[in-house]
């Protein structure tokens, strides 16, 4: 970004704007922190003209806030609150604040400007807004402490019905573990490194609470990098074995930590967090039915690990795997009419296929009330019937008959032959015994 | 993000009055002559759909698209009226799919044309409408039940959607004041209702439809509030493709839908196998697939929306995936994914977009390309099934904030290369998930939640789970694996009772015949510890692994028992082990001596060994006898209980007694029997005896009081 002589926020907010969403997207979450002497700008381009004209933008040149993309706006004011306050520079800074959906804080000094002040003013603003998020990784016994970043944010399920933005724990507790290839690339809301920290040398940055295991403490003294850390022996399997394990961050809220290779030698320990509910991944099915296999009566995963009990199955499929029948555009009605009569002249090998067919295409004639396309592809039938050549097997002739004959009585409408779940079964002739050895 | 948002509840009024019944005048030729067989026949009239199959299979259609993107938690109702409403189904999940509306549909059947026109009324079906919205369904249910006391928080809202043949706009007028009323009228009723819910707002959706060629008697109308509950537009479409069109449009609206064209699918012809052509295929999905490209304003994609309809579709191109490795390098790779989105083809059956979801249907993912403007590559999107379920993936694709991490070798515990790598990788296998999809119960009758086992399973299998291989013995042990792999189990069968058993005689063995063990000299100077040293260490950390089980059942004690019974020496014996050691020392290591000891420890070994095996077998024929019976060979006792404080605190056991003070209760019971109990401690209550009770017994109150003031 170039620097220019006339304070203008609208056009630096413009800059963020876009260099963030070349960057990073739109669902990276940012923080915006401007520094100002609280002073707005004279003239066009200020932040009262800006302001002002707000509410008659057009698509073209839309005010910057809120930023389209999640983020927090942090303004930092080189003024103490009655300075701020003895103009309207502080409600115009507000205003800020409100359009970018209130998230953001202003900041002001306490006291008169000086370096001590204005350090303390960051120094709230890094208390605030990069703290960073320590938790403790368990499995079973096995635990270590961790940073995780960026610090996860809270997550706001439905705003109607859970209107509490939820946190994660910082106890980050594994449950078990999924092959790579069950797991299949599932959406996340966020993704985070998960750091192994010591503790004794940042004890005072862990504070409370989350140093219960002494398992570390006569030991800490020593060079972290030399006693082992359980992060990095969950790290190796994991890219080993190709494998997650699956991380609890709260009631009904997962998430997975899995390998993450930045480079051929760089890799790392992740963790993606999934959206919070009991049934994130509807191929893993509900999370709190996954359970160890050894529960199973048999090995889900086979003796040789051959199989797997992922992915579940849905009770009922979708249109694109169950063979629906939709005849909107013409074609998809010639295409079904067409197959019939393929496998109408090639009875009766295709005895089989033929009434499958058939049966499809009555069926949906009835559920549409379409019963004008029954008595016509029953004239059809009958039609082929006449044009059989000489060599035709004799059974066609009678198969043809009879499936346009049922055709017929369907068309009529009336229950007892139009019944939905009623099939025309293949005439039982003297012929249709071999015939149906031969298919 | 609300759940219970109007597309929450959808109900479908369509008109089954004889009018219905009516030719759309829209033609289907059916009867395509393949070529060659054309002479002299003459083709059969086409055919044409009645108002009535262009209603239903348009509204179909809808349900399909529907049901394909939202499977649950998104319902349709269907009602059909003509002299009476006739409700198909019901908001149950199960009544949720096209077979079942196919069938109660077939069962109504088309529209008597010959029906009295003065007995039907598309009304009778409006006021089922509104009917059936004040219906709780079982998600309503279950969001209320769980929310108890902010059980008002769930909303009702709902859409109806009327396909009719309207004879006016004041015919129009006169169905809407009729939904408004009714709602008034029913929402009053389901105040004083426990299973019925007011609407809070409903959305009518008026569609009149009417053959090809006719003008239409009734105007267009956008949504408009008729009141704060109810909103009403009106959709005047000609029958046939037109209608089907309309509601396609709907559907997209009401549920948020976006289109993608996946385009240059490589695709064999039909007829020419050799040969191939491109082929596009368009999806519909959620919108937020695309969210990459809404805010980022990109919207030269979206030029290539159709002229006349208000669709835009974004093109993505189909990435070939690389040779070979098409399974491989799409399942063993995890992308980055930031949204995975549900697709419905929009012509399913055409062969391009069957071809497509087949390809997908079988387990291939396919990766796709946004074109740019600049003409550089990048993968926006992939599309993957599973489960026979076919997701849109949203990748990410822009810079990562994580961008040249640390290396997880540079912090903590990055300079350890011991780690037991294989073993953890094999732990992880053995405690893997599966889904349990029959519920389950307790021996107490609770529901046994899978999760909370698999919690229960790490928990048992990480009490002692030595981290790195130098800092371990008997996980580099082979011949500890039997006992190793079943001890963390929560129960054990009689067999691995004895495979146990086997393990520890199968250690006694080779400690005797002197094999070496895989013992680290990490650390220690020289050649390490002495063999006997080696076993020590041996039997303590078998010890402490068996230890940190023994509460699990009554089986996991007899390994232990076993196991102490195995390892325990003579007092005597590791005497003169330890004097022989020092005079072998001494005597420059005679090999006599040494010789001599072997003989003598084997021999003492063997014996013991035998009667080992013989009470294994006595244990094996009656399981539950009780173990401290004289006859068994004594408990082991010798430990000291320093050594007690060895074990590592791995053994933090969740139960409410502890290890200790059930090992001290054994202990406690083992050496009572060695000795007369002081009288005191069995007249005690709650072990606190009463001292000098002879004197109470000659002085009266006074003492007792004067015992209680001195504690005893």
């Amino acid at each position: 970004m170039d620097d220019y002589d006339k304070t203008c926020l609208e056009s630096a907010l413009v800059g963020v704007c876009n260099i963030v969403q070349q960057e990073w997207g739109g669902a990276i979450p940012c923080q915006v922190v401007l520094v100002t002497d609280g002073c707005l700008g004279i003239g066009r381009g200020s932040l009262r003209h800006s302001l002002a004209t707000h509410s008659q933008r057009s698509e073209s040149n839309r005010f910057p806030l809120p930023f389209p993309f999640p983020s927090k706006l942090y303004i930092m004011c080189m003024a103490n609150l009655e300075e701020l306050q003895s103009t309207d520079s502080l409600d115009c800074l507000e205003r800020l604040i409100d359009l970018n959906n209130g998230e953001g804080q202003i900041f002001t000094i306490d006291g008169p400007l000086c370096l001590k002040n204005v350090q303390s003013m960051f120094g709230k603003l890094i208390d605030l807004a990069y703290t960073p998020f320590h938790a403790v990784l368990k499995c079973g016994h096995l635990t270590a402490d961790v940073q995780v970043f960026p610090r996860p944010e809270p997550f706001v399920i439905d705003e109607e019905i859970d209107p509490i933005p939820k946190v994660i724990n910082t106890d980050l507790e594994i449950v078990g573990f999924i092959d790579i290839a069950d797991i299949s690339s599932p959406p996340v809301l966020s993704r985070h490194l998960v750091l192994p920290i010591a503790l004794n040398k940042e004890g005072d940055e862990v504070g409370t609470g989350i140093t219960d295991d002494n398992e570390d403490e006569n030991s800490a003294n020593q060079i972290a990098g030399k006693i082992p850390n359980f992060c990095v022996l969950l790290h190796g399997s994991l890219k080993v074995e190709g494998m997650v394990a699956i991380v609890q961050l709260g009631p009904e809220w997962h998430g997975m930590l899995y390998s993450q290779a930045d480079s051929k030698k760089k890799s790392n320990l992740m963790m993606s967090l999934f959206e919070p509910g009991p049934e994130p991944l509807p191929w893993l099915g509900k999370m709190a039915q996954l359970g160890p296999i050894s529960d199973a009566k048999e090995n889900p995963y086979g003796e040789d690990d051959n199989k797997s009990p992922f992915p579940l199955q849905p009770k009922n499929k979708r249109s694109y795997a169950q063979n629906v029948t939709v005849w909107i555009k013409p074609s998809g009605l010639q295409t079904d009419v067409q197959k019939i009569l393929r496998n109408a002249r090639k009875l009766p090998e295709k005895t089989q296929t033929f009434y499958k067919e058939l049966n499809r295409l009555r069926k949906a004639a009835l559920a549409f009330g379409f019963l004008d396309l029954l008595k016509g592809v029953a004239d059809m039938l009958e039609r082929e019937c006449t044009l059989l050549p000489d060599t035709a097997h004799p059974d066609a002739a009678f198969q043809l008959t009879h499936a346009a004959q049922q055709l017929k009585l369907a068309s009529t409408g009336t229950s007892e032959y139009a019944g939905y779940d009623h099939n025309i079964t293949p005439l039982q002739t003297d012929f249709s015994g071999s015939s149906a050895e031969r298919m | 993000m609300k759940i219970f948002s109007e597309s929450h509840k959808t109900v479908f009024v369509v008109d089954h009055c004889p009018y219905m019944a009516e030719s759309c005048r829209q033609h289907v030729e059916f009867d395509m002559l393949v070529k060659n067989r054309t002479q002299g026949i003459i083709p059969l009239a086409p055919i044409s759909k009645s108002l009535w199959t262009c209603s239903v299979e348009s509204s179909m259609e809808y349900c399909r698209i529907m049901y394909d993107i939202f499977p649950f938690k998104k319902l349709v109702n269907f009602i059909v009226s003509d002299s009476g409403a006739h409700v198909l189904n019901s908001w149950t999940q199960e009544d949720q799919n096209l077979q079942e509306l196919m069938a109660a549909l077939a069962a109504v059947g088309p529209p008597n044309p010959r029906a009295d026109p003065e007995c039907c009324s598309i009304l009778h079906g409006l006021v089922a409408a509104v009917e059936t919205l004040c219906k709780i369904t079982e998600y309503q249910h279950e969001a209320r039940t769980l929310l108890m006391e902010n059980a008002e928080r769930v909303g009702n809202r709902g859409r109806i959607i009327c396909i009719t043949n309207a004879k006016s706009d004041s015919h129009v007028r006169m169905l809407e004041d009729c939904v408004q009323e009714t709602i008034h009228e029913h929402n009053k009723l389901a105040a004083n209702s426990d299973h019925l819910m007011q609407i809070q707002k409903c959305e009518l959706v008026l569609i009149h439809t009417y053959p090809v060629g006719e003008d239409s008697l009734v105007s267009d109308r956008p949504k408009k509030e008729l009141s704060p509950v109810l909103t009403s537009e009106v959709h005047s479409v000609r029958a046939g493709r037109h209608l089907a069109t309309k509601l396609n449009i709907l559907v997209q609206q009401h549920f948020d839908l976006a289109s993608t064209t996946i385009t240059n699918i490589p695709m064999k012809e039909e007829q020419h196998a050799n040969t191939s052509a491109n082929y596009d295929v368009e999806l519909l999905h959620h919108k937020d697939a695309h969210v990459d490209f809404l805010k980022s304003g990109d919207n030269h994609l979206s030029g290539s929306s159709r002229e006349g309809s208000f669709k835009e579709t974004i093109t993505l191109k189909w990435c070939t995936p690389r040779t070979n490795n098409i399974v491989f390098s799409s399942i063993s790779e995890l992308h980055y994914c930031t949204g995975a989105y549900r697709i419905s083809p929009v012509d399913v059956n055409s062969r391009p977009s069957s071809c497509l979801t087949n390809f997908l249907l079988n387990g291939r993912s396919v990766l796709l390309e946004q074109p740019r403007k600049s003409g550089s590559k990048v993968i926006s999107h992939m599309l993957s099934s599973h489960g026979g379920e076919i997701f849109l993936h949203v990748l990410s694709s822009s810079r990562s904030i994580l961008e040249d991490p640390p290396s997880i070798s540079e912090g903590c515990g990055g300079r350890v290369t011991d780690y037991r790598i294989t073993d953890f990788g094999e732990f992880m296998r053995e405690n893997r998930l599966t889904p349990f999809l029959d519920p389950r119960y307790k021996i107490d009758g609770n529901l046994e939640i899978p999760l909370e086992r698999a919690k229960d399973q790490l928990e048992k299998h990480t009490r002692y789970w030595p981290m790195i291989i130098s800092q371990t013995t008997i996980f580099n042990m082979q011949a500890v694996v039997p006992l190793a792999s079943v001890i963390v189990k929560e129960s054990l069968t009689e067999e691995d009772v004895l495979n146990c058993q086997k393990t520890i005689y199968n250690l006694v063995d080779m400690e005797r015949k002197n094999d070496p063990l895989p013992i680290s000299t990490v650390g220690t100077r020289g050649k390490g510890p002495k063999r006997d040293e080696q076993y020590r260490i041996m039997w303590n950390e078998l010890e402490t692994l068996v230890r940190a089980h023994i509460n699990n059942s009554e089986k996991h004690q007899r390994v232990l028992e076993c196991l102490m019974a195995c390892r325990s020496k003579p007092p005597e014996e590791e005497e003169r082990k330890k004097r022989g050691r020092k005079r072998e020392d001494k005597e420059d290591k005679s090999e006599k001596a040494v010789k001599d000891y072997e003989q003598e420890k084997s021999w003492q070994d063997s014996e013991r060994l035998k009667g080992i095996l013989e009470r294994g077998k006595e244990e094996l024929a009656e399981a539950e006898i009780i173990k401290d019976s004289p006859d068994s060979p004594e408990p082991p006792n010798k430990k000291p209980l320093v050594e007690m404080d060895e074990t590592p605190p791995v053994e933090k056991s969740k139960g409410p007694v502890s290890l200790l003070s059930l090992w001290s209760n054994r202990i406690n019971t083992a050496n009572s029997r060695k000795h007369q109990e002081f009288a005191g401690r069995l007249n005690s209550v709650n072990n606190r005896a009463e001292l000098y009770q002879h004197l109470k017994e000659e002085n009266g109150m006074e003492t007792t009081e004067n015992g209680k003031a001195s504690r005893q």
